[in-house]
């Protein structure tokens, strides 16, 4: 138990350092944006009708600290956004973290919410799937798969807007309910945010269902085919007992595995479909910071945080598929 | 009343190019405290017909209308064809009969301890409780020589080497005390040195526990050591069968002397390596007449071997070969 827990914290210092790494990385892709800061906000004045000089931007660079050394600013920067400040959004002059508020731990929620209904269907179904020799289940689940994973998620969101639309009158877009939008956190209103993210959770959870289904299927299928599934049926084990504890089991690990690369592929989905649903969330912020406005201060927050939570993700999934694997569990602990 | 009984044992299995047949017509009987080698080339069905006595082989099996297996356990015959749902079946699935594969690393499930698969097994076919079943686990370990059992039963196959791995799986397998080890080519994967120890190892069990075995394997060698009774298999039918040094030592099928001449010889290092002319045909075009006739170079063109299938017929007591009568007789 002692050297459990020396494992998992080893790893947690990893997935930190990974997190230095990264965060260096997206600074400097940050840097590498043409212009600075202080150039994009004074060159957005310019245009509301205001006279900027040089000498002005000058100024303003001293202010934002622009002067100091790169690794310098790095450091602060990564200082900052430890303790969630990410300092002021380039064009808007406010603070990020106010800016983002909640908007990114809802996107994570309803991209957490997806992976969890994906994987809910996809380790019963894939299982059972693979252990039946119903030919007609395994082709209707092969076609509901590859139904899944050819729909277009906005094509998918927008067929359910028009549906809703027509039976319902109700568009089903945004995540809350108007008198919601800019209340205070409360128990009603997340029960309302619940009620309006289970569309994007279902749609985005759709894909990534078939996504998953197919990944459990195929490891399932290739575990049930190996020798000490055959040895354990001639100990006399069998039915459900021999499907779970045996090739089930042995199954899991790349299963879990795959969960920090789901989570990434989801969360890529995500702007398309809030873009049609209306949903103001981070995804759709960073596509408007890094497409349109150019506000790097803003992309790097959210790329950081994105970044954060994935090797945070994988991190558990680490100590997790330690929990489950002799074979992981002793290797490191040796 | 010998232990098992396997009389014209037919066995095929359905694929999209058609039915193929894996076994064809095999009888063979074992008696308490004797060993069957079952030899053979791969796909010559040995492995197929020991699966079938657990029933083991995969869904798409068919059994022929005539096959037969009978395993007599403490004065009650069990008709293993007839068994049909998994809950029955577990007379002959690590009850009565129990298994040994080739490949000890992976017949392990990875992700669970020795201990509990053991454990598991026994509380299935035995009465034990769950600390008895550990105790007797443990004590079996130690019986087939490993060192440290109580240490060794909580650890996992991949911790083990090979000969180990091997040692415990006969643990297991003899643990519910076993009227039938069925052993799978079990040391195959084995060094040469270990594979000697396992094999000591087996005959002692078998003398002390007095139960039968089938010793299936390719090496004509291993069988001379270990078998009382050989039988000689290709393509899913019996070649030869007899006292293991009668065959070995007069054997009457070209099959036989060919497996024979193919063994390398220690003692000759100059003299060549006689294989078997010609490869093992597709299983879906199944030679006509005995099966071997296409590969038997003593076999004159427009033989009789060519169309019509010979008989098992007996060459010297106990001891059958599938030939003609008229070639036995010249044979002897």
């Amino acid at each position: 138990m002692l050297n459990f827990a020396r494992f998992a914290a080893t790893r947690a210092a990893m997935a930190l350092v990974t997190l230095v790494i990264v965060s260096l990385v997206v600074f400097s892709l940050m840097e590498l944006v043409p212009g600075d800061c202080a150039e994009r906000y004074l060159a957005y004045k310019n245009t509301q009708g205001q006279a900027i000089t040089l000498a002005d931007i000058e100024a303003e660079r001293v202010r934002l600290g622009l002067d100091r050394p790169f690794l310098t600013r790095w450091a602060s920067w990564l200082g900052g956004a430890f303790q969630g400040d990410f300092g002021e959004s380039c064009i808007l002059r406010v603070d990020i973290a106010q800016l983002l508020g909640s908007k990114f731990w809802i996107s994570l929620g309803v991209c957490l919410g997806s992976l969890l209904l994906a994987y809910a269907i996809a380790i019963p179904v894939g299982i059972l799937s693979a252990a039946s020799r119903n030919a007609a289940l395994n082709n209707l689940l092969r076609v509901l798969s590859y139904l899944g994973l050819a729909l277009p998620n906005f094509l998918l969101a927008l067929m359910i807007m028009l549906f809703a639309t027509v039976y319902y009158g109700n568009t089903l877009t945004g995540l809350f309910s108007p008198e919601f939008k800019d209340a205070p956190w409360s128990w009603a209103k997340f029960v309302d945010l619940a009620k309006h993210a289970w569309l994007p959770v279902f749609i985005l959870g759709w894909s990534a269902t078939a996504f998953a289904l197919q990944t459990v299927r195929a490891l399932m299928s290739d575990e049930i085919g190996k020798l000490y599934v055959t040895a354990a049926s001639a100990r006399g084990i069998y039915g459900t007992r021999l499907l779970w504890r045996y090739p089930a089991r042995h199954a899991l690990g790349p299963i879990v595995n795959s969960l920090g690369f789901d989570l990434n592929r989801i969360f890529n989905e995500l702007p398309v479909v809030a873009l049609i649903l209306t949903l103001t969330e981070a995804g759709a912020l960073l596509l408007e910071a890094l497409a349109r406005s150019n506000d790097q201060q803003m992309a790097g927050a959210i790329i950081f945080l994105l970044t954060a939570s994935i090797v945070t993700l994988n991190f558990a999934t680490d100590v997790l598929l330690a929990a489950i694997d002799p074979r992981v569990r002793k290797s490191i602990l040796r | 009343m010998s232990l098992l009984d396997v009389k014209n044992l037919t066995l095929q299995f359905k694929t999209d190019e058609g039915l193929i047949t894996a076994v064809d017509d095999v009888s063979f009987s074992l008696n308490k405290g004797e060993v069957l080698g079952l030899v053979g080339e791969s796909g010559s069905g040995k492995s197929v017909t020991a699966k079938a006595l657990m029933k083991l082989n995969a869904s798409n099996v068919v059994y022929g209308d005539n096959s037969q297996i009978t395993l007599n356990v403490e004065g009650q015959a069990v008709d293993v064809m007839a068994l049909r749902r998994p809950r029955d079946l577990r007379v002959v699935r690590g009850g009565a009969i129990s298994m040994i594969f080739q490949e000890p690393m992976a017949s392990f499930a990875p992700a669970i301890s020795i201990g509990k698969q053991m454990v598991e097994q026994l509380l299935i076919h035995t009465d034990l409780s769950k600390a008895q079943a550990k105790e007797l686990s443990i004590e079996m370990l130690d019986r087939v020589g490993i060192t440290e059992p109580a240490t060794r039963f909580n650890q996992y196959a991949f911790e083990m080497s090979g000969g180990m791995r091997q040692r415990a799986m006969i643990a297991m397998a003899l643990s519910t005390k076993p009227k039938l080890l069925i052993a799978d080519e079990p040391t195959t994967a084995l060094d040469v040195t270990i594979q000697a120890q396992v094999i000591d190892l087996m005959k002692d069990l078998v003398a002390e526990f007095q139960m039968g075995i089938i010793f299936i394997t390719h090496d004509l060698g291993v069988v001379a050591q270990t078998a009382d009774k050989v039988a000689v298999m290709y393509l899913g039918r019996i070649m030869e069968q007899g006292p293991v040094r009668d065959v070995i030592r007069t054997p009457a099928h070209a099959y036989t002397r060919g497996l024979l001449n193919a063994l390398p010889k220690l003692d000759d290092l100059d003299a060549p390596l006689m294989p078997i002319p010609g490869d093992i045909p597709s299983p879906l075009e199944r030679p006509s007449g005995c099966v071997f006739h296409p590969r038997n170079p003593e076999l004159r063109p427009g033989s009789r071997y060519e169309v019509e299938r010979p008989p098992l017929t007996e060459v010297r007591p106990g001891h059958f070969a599938a030939l003609f009568p008229e070639d036995v007789a010249g044979e002897s």
